[in-house]
């Protein structure tokens, strides 16, 4: 067995508090998966990423584990078996097979020109998965003669791994003695129409990110609050159809996770996430545009407050520290945890937009990079998700779906935009079918 | 590159329609575009992969960990009582009772495979408690009934029985037989009252069936009355009994009478009349019908 780090405890590292819930509940409609992927100029030589993964994973050795099923809880031990990288497939985020991926937690993928990294959830969040991309990259562009460079945010390859890198955050930050936050009642979800598969369909938007920029400055926002905003617009476009009676319609909130490493100044590689509940009343009548958006502000803000964060923390570490818990053997969480998943998770938002901020390019990479991409995996109860990300003066707004057929919500979304004076320019891989 | 005249996005070099809305894109004739490289280089495949979803994967576990769970309590309360050897029957009741419940949520829902496959686990569970003590006796009864039964209502609604009908017919039949065969011998360990009574009496329904087949489903007018059914049910059924009555009779006291059925054969008879009038005579059929009415 071998020994991840000085600090660790051989053969046996327990996962980080968000991570738990992942494991059991991960099935079919629930991948809990997600992707971030570079497109270069450059032909993409799978055996220079091969030494270039080795390299990012000699530094990262963290990274090297593989997930297992303990007694009480799943845990992660050092895997020291070679990583393997993939051929790009024909979607995003899909399930994880451990066994054919030799029981690492990501996937390194590549195609003519693209280098992918999808993680499942358990080893690190979007922003930690983006640090890992990036030294990929970095790494594949130095081996093969494209530039030297450094990314900002990316790990420095010749600095040892500080013990911050693989903590876990929540546990420091837990106090017993705050109140937990208080959780809210379950929100309206898009039925669709058509039906749906496991199979994830894309329909990328890249948006020009000056405009989209300015747009929400006029309007006294953030990108992210301006998508929101227009995603919950959009729900609630649909509810209105969906339910013609004012008083039954149900509350329309959107989960977006924030970066906790930014509020509390963590440099951890695991995850350090908590979801951001913002919505609307849709029962109390009609939203306009404006209106959600300075809800959307307010919320957010309120968010992002660090006291308010460490009574959430408090409420989830709170759980996994309870005796109940602690002492119930995984056959019995395992099936408690699925079952009751979606009444404490998915049921409490309808949909999830997720932003990963704008990527700062090197200078020296600049002409090399065509596209950068972020996806999540969809569930079955909220089937389409949206994952932002920005580079160059580009905004992507991927959007990911079950749904077969139906692409009402992403018409609806991207014509809003147009309309809004954003250029947006759509591709997909729903016309790709055999 | 073009762009959607519905939606006003701009659309991947070579698009034929609008992802968004699927308007199909018209570029003028000269205009020729070279198709882009897809977002993703493989083409979808055209089912998605197979598995539970969260909440069928969280109810079969579940019921795995409540029957290892009770499996342990039950055999450890038999151990240490000192009834271990007698703990076949319940362990082996509560681990079907799981596979019961855990079939009802993975087998695919629809009644042709949740009756097949809860009988056969039935028939399973019947057999596994009379083997107990190495010798089928009842479970052989009820397990024949089972196939009877499956045979009876649940294979006629396959595609199989619907694309053969005749041949479907012969083998609920047989199957029907087979059965009678196989109480003859549980019961009695030879074929006593089968060949004298059970085989002439059967015949007698058979060629009852057989009769209505041939007058109803082969002539012009394909619709059944109701009348028409439920009589020749009767006229069958107590034709059957009577032939029962007939061969016990002489299966027992060794001569040819009916003892109970004179009533049945009676009133056989005078339906059997009646229902030859009204499918021979149309004023006569009037006279019974609404029809007449209408006239």
């Amino acid at each position: 067995m071998i020994k991840v780090q000085s600090y660790a405890p051989e053969g046996f590292i327990a996962l980080d508090n968000s991570a738990l819930i992942y494991p059991p509940t991960e099935a079919k409609f629930n991948a809990n998966t997600f992707r971030v992927s570079v497109d270069l100029e450059q032909e993409i030589v799978p055996q220079v990423l091969e030494l270039a993964l080795q390299d990012t994973l000699q530094r990262c050795s963290y990274a090297k584990v593989s997930l297992h099923k303990g007694f009480f809880w799943y845990y992660l031990s050092p895997n020291d078996k070679p990583p393997v990288i993939h051929p790009e497939g024909s979607y995003p985020s899909a399930r994880f097979n451990f066994k054919d991926n030799n029981g690492y937690l990501f996937r390194v993928l590549y195609s003519n020109h693209r280098i992918a990294l999808e993680c499942f959830h358990s080893l690190t969040d979007g922003s930690g998965a983006l640090v890992y991309l990036k030294m990929i990259v970095q790494q594949y562009c130095h081996l093969a003669g494209i530039a030297d460079f450094s990314f900002s945010g990316a790990l420095d390859f010749s600095s040892k791994p500080s013990k911050q890198e693989f903590s876990d955050p929540f546990q420091h930050l837990y106090d017993k003695n705050l109140p937990g936050s208080p959780s809210t009642g379950s929100t309206y979800h898009r039925v669709g129409k058509g039906s749906y598969d496991d199979r994830v369909k894309v329909i990328s938007a890249m948006l020009d990110g000056q405009a989209l920029r300015k747009r929400a400055k006029e309007r006294g926002a953030t990108i992210t609050e301006y998508l929101s905003s227009l995603l919950i617009w959009t729900l609630q476009e649909f509810q209105k159809q969906e339910v013609p009676v004012q008083k039954k319609r149900k509350p329309i909130r959107l989960s977006i996770p924030m970066n906790l490493r930014k509020i509390f100044h963590y440099d951890t590689m695991r995850n350090f996430t908590l979801f951001a509940v913002v919505g609307i009343e849709p029962a109390l009548g009609e939203y306009t545009f404006d209106e959600i958006l300075k809800k959307v502000r307010l919320e957010l803000a309120l968010s992002q407050d660090p006291k308010r964060n460490r009574s959430q923390i408090k409420r989830n570490v709170g759980g996994e520290r309870h005796i109940l818990m602690r002492f119930a053997p995984n056959i019995i969480k395992n099936p408690l945890f699925k079952l009751l998943s979606n009444s404490l998770g998915d049921d409490l938002y309808s949909a999830v937009i997720s932003n990963l901020g704008y990527v700062q390019m090197p200078e020296e990479l600049q002409d090399s990079l065509s596209r950068m991409d972020f996806y999540l995996c969809p569930g079955q109860l909220n089937k389409v998700a949206l994952a932002v990300i920005g580079w160059k003066d580009k905004v992507v707004v991927n959007f990911t779906s079950f749904f077969n057929a139906d692409t009402e919500l992403e018409r609806l979304f991207c014509t809003f935009l147009v309309e809004d004076g954003i250029p947006v320019e759509i591709s997909t891989n729903r016309s790709n079918e055999v | 590159m073009a762009y959607c005249i519905k939606c006003g996005v701009k659309l991947e070099n070579g698009a034929e329609e609008c992802p968004l809305c699927h308007t199909k894109v018209n570029l003028p004739c000269d205009i020729h575009e070279q198709k882009e490289e897809p977002l993703f280089p493989v083409p979808m495949p055209q089912k998605g992969t197979g598995g539970f979803n969260k909440t069928s994967k969280g109810i079969v576990e579940l019921i795995l960990s409540l029957l290892i769970i009770s499996e342990i309590t039950v055999a450890l309360t038999m151990w240490f009582s000192g009834n271990f050897s007698h703990g076949f029957i319940p362990l082996f009741s509560i681990m079907m009772a799981a596979l019961i419940l855990i079939m009802a949520f993975v087998a695919k829902h629809t009644y042709f495979v949740q009756a097949s496959v809860h009988m056969g686990l039935a028939a399973v569970f019947l057999l596994g408690i009379d083997l107990y003590d190495r010798s089928a006796t009842w479970s052989l009864i009820a397990t024949g009934g089972l196939c009877l039964l499956w045979v009876l209502a649940v294979f006629p609604v396959s595609k199989t029985a619907h694309a053969h009908p005749i041949a479907t017919a012969v083998k609920m039949g047989t199957v029907y037989l087979l059965y009678i065969v196989l109480i003859n011998l549980v019961v009695k360990g030879n074929l006593t009252w089968f060949l004298p009574v059970a085989l002439p009496t059967s015949a007698v329904l058979f060629c009852g069936v057989a009769l209505f087949f041939v007058l109803y489903l082969t002539r012009k007018r394909t619709r059944i009355p109701l009348a028409d059914l439920v009589f020749f049910c009767l006229i069958v059924l107590f034709f059957t009994f009577t032939a029962l009555d007939l061969f016990l009779t002489h299966y027992w006291y060794g001569y040819w009478a009916l003892r109970w059925s004179i009533s049945l054969f009676s009133a056989a008879i005078i339906l059997s009349i009646l229902l030859s009038g009204v499918t021979v005579s149309r004023r006569l059929r009037r006279f019974f019908t609404s029809q007449n009415r209408h006239a």
